[in-house]
């Protein structure tokens, strides 16, 4: 699959059920080999966006192609997906049950076989494989669902909040693996509202609020056009010049450093000026980029 | 087609191999042999006979009374079967009769020396006849435990007969007279249109009977299952995972399929054990020297009999599904399926109506409504068989009408899930069942 090739476009897709709108006019491009963020409040419309890509429920008007072809069932094959509400069968045994979701995908014979152990190693749950999914702890159930939306090599994966209740270990574990499939040239959407987690493995994001866009690129642009106006301080003293409203618009103090978002007009060799000659003594002074978090709140409250 | 075979599979193997199939197809025969066992054994129980002592005023009843009571139970009741035949001696061999002598003896005396006896537990009761008796047939029973019917009831019908016996005696009417005059009446029913080879319409109803139970033993033990079945995907979250992979009307009928073979797989263990037991059984008959036979039906009947069992099995077992897929919980599905019993209730009752006039617009009409007709239908084949196009038509209607409830089943169940878990009212699920 070529570069920039893209693996989904909609086309001014809107869905309502009865009086609500849960998603308007939207236009997306996802670009193939990419991780691309699908980031918004709860009930912006995500998990709606998502239904219609894997042909679960169908736009009211608008259309979506999907590797340059209408959605059909055929298509479907060739989608992994992980939704929120996800669960395995109870009394099942963890190979019989992944096997179960692999040939429902249509894949068959040895394949699976091979596909079973080699994932179930990668998650280091192989000697679970003959237990029952109620006999494992939440987060191993929560790796074997996460097995469940790639054991058939799809090409698009979906996953909607997948790290939700993973401890820091496990969090790493599937992150990796999420990197390793965008290398093998799979397109992924990952649809999140934590943005610390999004803002690392998401190559473009597109946020979504009260069922519209409110923006969508790629996260470096969307980043630089917020230009670097917060900075990271640590000083003993001062405190009169960070709390003077001309130079500082807001003011957030952690445990052992304050970040500082600069008020309009000011600049940071001022900022920095004024706190030498307070006497402070500064330990850092750093200027930086907005985190994906002070965007989405910024965005997400911005009056409409 | 492979995703509806994948789906079924997974739901047969997974409830085939459970504990619960396995000790449900045991125990479940167990549970019923014994059910059939202990009364029997029950009543196989020997109790000394009952001592009566007869004060026969008369002087001529005490002879056919012992008669009727042991006498050959081949003249009383030409038509009982073996089992009946032993079952009445038995019965007969519960009293000990002993004739009281009353010559010379005023008859209050005679009743307190009985009444001595009585008390002495060397009787258990006593009957006197009066003089008058034949003219006058009424006489009293003396008995330790008034309550007891049977032993009332068979005293009483033994004296019937005794008296009969003795009127005609008295009457002057030779013995072989008297057995033409007592000869019990045969009715035999037949079909009408059917020539040499009488077919036994008994044995074609108790079929139908069986059919009608296996029918509803089946949906009362699967219809649960089914139910549950659909329900699983909700409970267990899975259900949006799968629509991402299959379309829900073939996960649904992928279910339906699967556990009605589990259903069809433990019906037919338990029929294997239940011909293995059943051949055992006339064997031992035949060895005895009486035959049994299956009741003589045509072949195409038997077809008949299987594709309307089948339907009927389904018609219900969809309703189920239905349900399914307008709750969240197996427990609100259990409330909502209460009304399937009662229509599968009410049509098993149809049988009577329509066997009485079973080519009526009546039943004409119930043996085309798929929830009728599996009992109808047959019935109406058993007795008067309607034309073919009537059978095909029935049977088109029917599984055309699982189909259409499958389908809308799915459709509910699908927006059901989209609308997060709320459990539909009747009328949003018709909405639901139209959105798209």
């Amino acid at each position: 699959m070529a570069a920039n090739e893209t693996t989904i476009k909609l086309d001014r897709v809107s869905k309502s059920f009865g009086e609500f709108t849960a998603v308007r006019e939207l236009s997306l491009d996802v670009r193939a080999g990419r991780v691309f963020g699908l980031l918004g409040p709860n009930g912006a419309g995500k998990t709606t966006t998502i239904r219609m890509i894997v042909n679960i429920t169908a736009p009211d008007s608008g259309t979506i192609l999907l590797f340059g072809r209408h959605i059909d069932a055929g298509l479907q094959d060739r989608i992994g997906y992980l939704p929120e509400e996800r669960g395995l069968y109870k009394k099942m045994r963890i190979g019989d049950q992944l096997r179960f979701f692999a040939e429902i995908k249509n894949m068959r014979g040895k394949e699976v076989d091979s596909k079973i152990d080699e994932w179930l190693a990668r998650v280091k749950l192989s000697e679970w494989k003959n237990k029952r999914s109620m006999e494992l702890s939440k987060g191993m159930q929560q790796k074997i669902q996460f097995i469940t939306a790639v054991i058939h090599d799809p090409d698009l994966l979906i996953l909607d909040e997948p790290f939700s209740g993973l401890d820091p270990v496990n969090v790493e574990l599937l992150k990796e693996i999420v990197l390793d499939l965008k290398r093998a040239g799979k397109t992924i959407i990952f649809s999140t509202h934590q943005m610390e987690v999004a803002e690392k493995i998401c190559d473009d994001i597109c946020l979504l609020n009260r069922a519209q866009k409110v923006f969508e690129g790629s996260l470096r642009e969307i980043k630089s056009s917020f230009g670097r106006n917060s900075i990271a301080v640590r000083c003993e003293g001062g405190d009169g010049v960070l709390d003077d409203p001309s130079l500082v618009s807001k003011l957030v103090r952690h445990a052992d450093e304050a970040q500082a978002l600069l008020a309009a007009g000011a600049d940071a060799q001022t900022l920095l000026k004024r706190l030498i000659e307070s006497g402070a003594v500064v330990g850092k002074f750093e200027m930086m980029e907005p985190s994906l978090n002070d965007i989405f709140i910024t965005k997400v409250t911005e009056p409409a | 087609m492979k995703k509806f075979l994948t789906v079924l599979k997974r739901e047969y193997i997974q409830r085939v191999r459970s504990k619960m199939f396995i000790v449900s197809t045991i125990v479940l025969p167990a549970v019923m042999s014994l059910f059939g066992i202990v009364p029997a054994i029950v009543l196989s129980i020997e109790t000394p006979p009952m001592r009566v002592a007869v004060v026969d005023q008369t002087g001529k009843m005490y002879s056919p009374l012992t008669e009727a009571l042991y006498g050959d139970a081949d003249q009383q009741t030409p038509n009982v079967t073996p089992l009946d035949r032993r079952g009445l001696q038995r019965r007969f061999g519960r009293f000990a009769l002993e004739q009281v002598n009353i010559t010379g003896q005023p008859l209050d005396e005679v009743r307190a020396s009985l009444e001595q006896r009585f008390q002495a537990r060397d009787l258990d009761g006593y009957i006197i006849l009066p003089p008058d008796f034949l003219s006058n047939p009424r006489a009293e029973f003396v008995n330790r435990n008034p309550g007891d019917p049977f032993s009332l009831g068979s005293l009483q019908a033994a004296l019937n007969r005794a008296t009969r016996e003795q009127r005609l005696i008295d009457a002057k009417v030779d013995s072989k007279t008297r057995q033409e005059l007592l000869k019990p009446v045969q009715l035999q029913g037949g079909k009408v249109g059917t020539s040499e080879q009488q077919r036994d319409p008994t044995g074609s109803f108790a079929l139908v009977f069986v059919i009608g139970f296996v029918m509803y033993l089946a949906i009362l033990m699967y219809g649960q299952i089914i139910l549950g079945a659909v329900i699983e995907e909700k409970e267990t979250r899975i259900a949006e995972i799968l629509f991402s992979s299959v379309r829900p009307f073939t996960l649904m009928m992928g279910k339906l399929v699967g556990v009605s073979l589990v259903a069809l797989t433990q019906l037919l263990i338990w029929a294997l054990a239940f011909s293995a037991f059943a051949l055992y059984g006339v064997n031992l008959l035949a060895s005895r020297g009486i035959s049994a036979r299956i009741p003589g039906v045509p072949f195409s009947h038997y077809i008949y009999f299987g594709l309307f069992f089948l339907l009927g099995y389904f018609i219900y077992a969809t309703i189920y599904a239905l349900v399914g897929s307008m709750v969240t919980t197996a427990q609100e599905g259990g409330q909502l399926a209460m009304p399937i019993i009662l229509i599968l209730v009410v049509s098993f009752y149809l049988f009577l109506p329509v066997s009485r006039s079973p080519d009526s617009p009546f039943s004409f009409w119930v043996s085309m409504i798929p929830f009728s007709a599996p009992v109808a239908m047959v019935v109406r084949i058993v007795t008067q068989t309607p034309p073919f196009w009537q059978i095909a038509l029935s049977l088109l209607i029917g599984f055309s009408s699982v189909l259409l409830i499958m389908w809308i089943a799915s459709r509910i169940y699908r927006v059901g899930m989209l609308m997060y878990g709320k459990r539909a009212s009747i009328p949003e699920a018709i909405r639901w069942a139209r959105q798209a």
